[in-house]
């Protein structure tokens, strides 16, 4: 029957695969792969998730202006937490509670007053405000001055106040590195692209670079401290660290710039030295600027990496406590060489060398919320540029 | 016009450039030179970074062995011999009181823990009453009647909050009516806190009763364990004296070191005084300071006297451990897991402490205070000493060994982790994933990798440490080496934050070598019938697998170098790793190279020798990561056949 034959042949496939144990095999493995590339991304997110739900409330808030903005525009101070009356606990900075005490002189005074012997003392002005003698004792002088409240306090170093110095110190150290790594590296990179050709000298100046990436970040600290901060005699400076995080990123700058030197075809610069133009002129006019958003791609990784690091600005660069900005500080010595906060070495400072109580979270999850914001931002623009300019230039 | 051509032959060629020259360069020349002088700045840094290193560490080694050598001269060496074996003894007993003491707490634990809530409760509600509680001390009978309804108010008030009964106790929960008995009894103690309710007076009672019962039980394993402690009774008494010596003469021997500078600053402050007579008396006081140097060999007398001494001490506390090892009870007969595991570590560790204390009484009669200090001493004290010890009052000593092997344990555990993560996401990224997946995953990965290490330390610090210690005490994970975890900041914790970073190094690298691969490999593999992933893991890796190798390497380089997460999370605690307890020693905090140069370069004098420690474990660092470097460049090269 040939109708039938036909009939039983449609619906079968020859090529159609068939379930064996090689292909059970092959899909579990794919499904391994896949578990572990996204195994890596679900515990970045988790990251992030943990770090942005735990810092975006002390940035943002719920009332106009939405932003907390003494937490973006003041410098770090300690935090003083007292309880001015039983059950209410109020957080304060140094100064605003030294005012608060000064002010409240007739009804408060604060555990630090007591001495061992439970004698209190008061200050000339507070004795002039309150008409008293010198000292008392606390029983007594609370019995007898019933609308005075003993409060006790505690205090939490580089909790209060906001962030604006480490923000501000970051930049500048981030610029000055920017600024000196592009300069060197461009240059660098103009020299082993278009001038260099090959030899023992171009060997060494490309092992040099591949070595320098591996070096580690404490090394460069150490580097720093020793030709910047000593041998030179900047000191513990932004300038030392400036150029310490210059060094530090010069191969990623100066492999990044080659690469989008090399992108450039050939034709531009022949075209160019053809119409009689010199090699200056040639790498001026037709190559350099074709090869800047490359560059600038390249320079914004680097400032990523850069606002990132700690260990180079530890000893270079980078101080706990500074409760000027860098501009109003200028009378010695001038602008560069004073030292900074910064915001990685703020964020070591209040995770690791205080004390650790429930009222420095605020600060912790804040700072380095904002500072997971900075990254981030520098991050997707360097992708966007990437996009943007691959899309535009093309030959 | 060829007339003029032949009267005036081209010397020089049409094309070469006229104009401007500085020191015989054109222009171009300059800026040639300029971009050249750039370039050879990667050189020239890396040239720097070896000289300064150089510079501040190339005295280590001198001072280190002056150091040694007065060290040894004044005896303080040989006193520390014994002061090893004492430390040593005093490990194998902490072990032993440990298992001693899980023993001795167990049966009464239960009834400890209601106690321990109980106070805790106790403390919450009358900081709730805290005005009752100060009125009431000052109180007299009669104001205390009414203070008690008073205090009876707030009390229940307080313990209507659900608050008040979040107690932090090991291994308690509130079970049955045991909340309603709290809550009577804290209402019958009153404000004064010197009260007892029937309720608790009974439990502590009955605490009492099993306490006493398990200690006259274990009576025997106490008696063990007092002669183990007593045994070493005679070593310290020994140690403690003739470290009182040991001390004098350490003291005399840096005056003497110091004594020039001392004379030379007074012979100074002489020349520039004015006054006859102040001037004749500095000048009378720098002749006066004694530049002899001390007489090591009167000086180190009693030691030497005190070696027949130190040999009876040492083979009577070796005979006296090694029977009171032999009465240790059955590590079996003991009724908790703790208790068992100690005695276990306790045992072994007296049997270590046993062959220690022979090697130590060879040790102590061959020392002699004048053998001498070579360069090779000081050299390998620092490569293979096993103490870091600074700032301290006996002896500060440089030994790299507990840095470098806690580094090295932390870079092995995230290798371990990132390798497979990596590699696994670089096959699946580049070869089985669609192209939209492509777009997102990489990006993604890549900015893992733009994390700022502080910021990986404080999740470690905040989150992880707590997280991981937690899991590790669940019942069914205890499988796990090193689980259950008693610290928060483990190796193992620095070790996964470690791979977390080296992942998206690892996974670029490592995904660019796959991608290079030529296709007419993967074509023909195909061709040939093979499937997709035979053709992934018997053709695709073989050919990258130079590339990922480097990329390992260089993930390896990363890791080794870095400094803030394991200065956050490794627990900073010098010592090298228990390596008794297995795979386990990964849940032990431990310090680091990079660790140790963040934390201690800031408080160190500049140009003392422990400044100069620290630069040169700086140049370990930097040598390290020059020779991984390298490797991982030759590897590249050899096997690149593709």
């Amino acid at each position: 029957m040939p109708d039938g034959i036909l009939l039983n042949l449609t619906p079968m496939n020859r090529f159609k695969a068939r379930p064996s144990t090689l292909s059970s095999v092959e899909k579990l493995v794919k499904i391994i792969l896949w578990c572990a590339t996204y195994f890596v991304i679900a515990c970045a997110l988790g990251i992030f998730a943990d770090i942005f739900v735990k810092g975006a409330p002390v940035v943002f808030q719920k009332t106009p202006p939405f932003i907390n903005v003494p937490f973006l525009t003041e410098l770090p101070e300690t935090l003083v937490i007292f309880e001015p009356g039983p059950g209410e606990t109020l957080k304060l900075n140094e100064k605003a509670f030294d005012r608060f005490r000064s002010r409240n002189v007739q009804v408060a005074f604060t555990s630090e007053k007591v001495d061992a012997n439970g004698m209190v003392s008061f200050t000339v002005e507070e004795r002039k405000a309150l008409q008293i003698g010198q000292s008392f004792y606390r029983d007594e002088f609370l019995a007898s001055n019933p609308g005075f409240k003993p409060i006790s306090e505690s205090s939490a170093s580089y909790s209060g106040g906001g962030i604006l110095g480490p923000i501000v110190g970051t930049v500048l150290l981030t610029t000055i590195a920017v600024v000196v790594a592009l300069f060197i590296g461009v240059a660098a990179a103009v020299f082993l692209n278009e001038y260099s050709s090959g030899g023992p000298f171009i060997d060494t100046i490309r092992l040099a670079i591949l070595n320098l990436a591996g070096v580690p970040s404490i090394v460069f600290g150490l580097f720093g401290l020793g030709l910047f901060c000593l041998a030179l005699g900047w000191g513990t400076s932004m300038l030392s660290g400036g150029f310490t995080l210059a060094v530090m990123i010069l191969p990623v700058i100066i492999t990044a710039s080659e690469e989008s030197l090399k992108a450039i075809p050939k034709g531009f610069r022949e075209a160019s030295l053809a119409l009689g133009a010199t090699k200056w002129q040639t790498i001026r006019k037709a190559v350099l600027p074709y090869a800047m958003p490359g560059i600038l791609t390249a320079s914004v990784l680097g400032v990523t990496r850069v606002a990132g690091e700690t260990a180079p600005i530890m000893f270079t660069a980078a101080v706990a406590a500074k409760d000027k900005l860098p501009w109003e500080n200028l009378g010695d010595g001038g602008f560069f060489s004073q030292s900074v906060q910064s915001l990685p070495y703020h964020i070591f400072t209040v995770s690791a060398r205080i004390p650790q109580t429930e009222y420095t979270r605020p600060m912790q999850y804040g700072s380095v919320f904002v500072f997971m914001v900075m990254v981030m931002c520098l991050s997707g623009l360097s992708v966007w540029m990437r996009t943007h300019y691959r899309g535009k230039l093309k030959w | 016009m060829p007339a003029s051509t032949s009267e005036k032959p081209v010397s020089v060629s049409r094309f070469q450039e006229k104009g401007f020259r500085f020191l015989g360069l054109t222009f171009q020349d300059v800026i040639r030179y300029f971009f050249g002088g750039n370039a050879s700045l990667a050189i020239v840094a890396l040239l720097l970074i070896c000289v300064f290193l150089i510079r501040e560490a190339w005295l280590f080694f001198p001072t280190h062995r002056h150091d040694l050598a007065i060290f040894r001269q004044t005896g303080v060496e040989y006193v520390d011999l014994m002061l090893q074996e004492g430390i040593a003894h005093k490990e194998a007993y902490t072990l032993l009181n440990q298992a001693y003491l899980a023993e001795l707490n167990e049966p009464s634990q239960s009834v400890a823990a209601i106690l321990l809530a109980h106070q805790q409760v106790a403390l919450e509600v009358s900081k709730a009453n805290q005005r009752t509680v100060d009125d009431w001390k000052k109180a007299d009978d009669a104001g205390k009647v009414a203070l008690r309804t008073r205090w009876v108010e707030g009390a229940e008030k307080a313990l209507d909050q659900n608050e008040t009964w979040n107690v932090e106790v090991a291994r308690f929960e509130w079970t049955g009516d045991l909340r309603q008995k709290m809550r009577q009894a804290v209402l019958e103690e009153g404000p004064g806190g010197d009260e007892k309710s029937p309720f608790i007076a009974e439990l502590e009672e009955r605490k009492a009763q099993i306490f006493a019962e398990t200690s006259e039980r274990l009576k025997p394993f106490n008696a063990i364990k007092l002669a183990f402690r007593n045994a070493g009774r005679p070593l310290d008494a020994l140690t403690d004296e003739l470290a009182k010596i040991a001390k004098e003469n350490r003291e005399l021997a840096s005056t003497f070191s110091s004594a020039p500078e001392r004379k030379e600053a007074l012979l100074e402050g002489a020349a520039m005084e004015t006054d006859p007579v102040i001037k004749a008396r500095k000048v009378a006081e720098a002749e006066a300071i004694v530049m002899v140097a001390p007489d090591y060999a009167s000086l180190t007398r009693p030691f030497y006297d005190s070696v027949p001494k130190h040999d009876a001490v040492n083979t009577a506390l070796r005979s006296d451990l090694a029977g009171i090892l032999a009465t240790f009870p059955e590590p079996g007969t003991l009724q908790t897991e703790l208790g068992r595991k100690n005695l276990r570590l306790a045992h072994k560790s007296t049997e270590q402490l046993l062959g220690k204390l022979k090697l130590a009484a060879a040790d102590v009669k061959a020392w002699r205070h004048d053998a001498k200090v070579g360069f090779g001493a000081a050299v390998t004290s620092f490569f293979f000493g096993k103490r870091w010890i600074t700032n301290s009052s006996w002896q500060d000593f440089y030994g790299v060994l507990p840095l470098f092997s806690g580094s090295l344990i932390i870079a092995l555990i995230a290798m371990v982790v990132a390798v497979p993560f990596s590699i696994a996401s670089a096959i699946y990224v580049n070869q089985l994933a669609s192209f939209k997946e492509q777009s997102f995953v990489k990006p993604t990965i890549e900015f893992i990798g733009a994390i700022p290490s502080v910021v990986l330390g404080f999740f470690g610090i905040m989150v992880l440490g707590t997280t991981l210690r937690d899991v590790s005490q669940l019942e069914w994970l205890s499988w796990v080496p090193g689980f259950p975890m008693q610290e928060r900041l483990t190796m193992l914790n620095a070790g996964l934050l470690l791979a977390f970073m080296a992942i998206p190094t690892i996974f670029t690298l490592a995904e660019d070598a796959i991608n290079n691969v030529p296709h007419a490999f993967t074509e023909s593999s195909f061709a040939l019938g093979a499937t997709k992933l035979q053709t992934v893991f018997r053709v695709i890796l073989p050919t990258a697998l130079s590339g990922i190798i480097a990329a390992i390497l260089l993930g390896f380089g990363r890791i080794i170098g870095e400094t803030m997460v394991v200065l956050l999370v490794a627990g900073n605690k010098i010592q090298i790793p228990d390596f008794n307890a297995g795979l386990g020693v990964i849940a032990q905090p431990a310090h680091t190279m990079t660790g140790i140069i963040a934390q201690e370069l800031g408080e160190v004098e500049r140009g003392s020798l422990h400044w100069r420690a620290l630069f040169m474990v700086g140049m370990v660092l930097f040598v390290i990561s020059l020779i991984i470097n390298y490797i991982a460049q030759w590897v590249v090269k050899r096997f690149h056949k593709v």
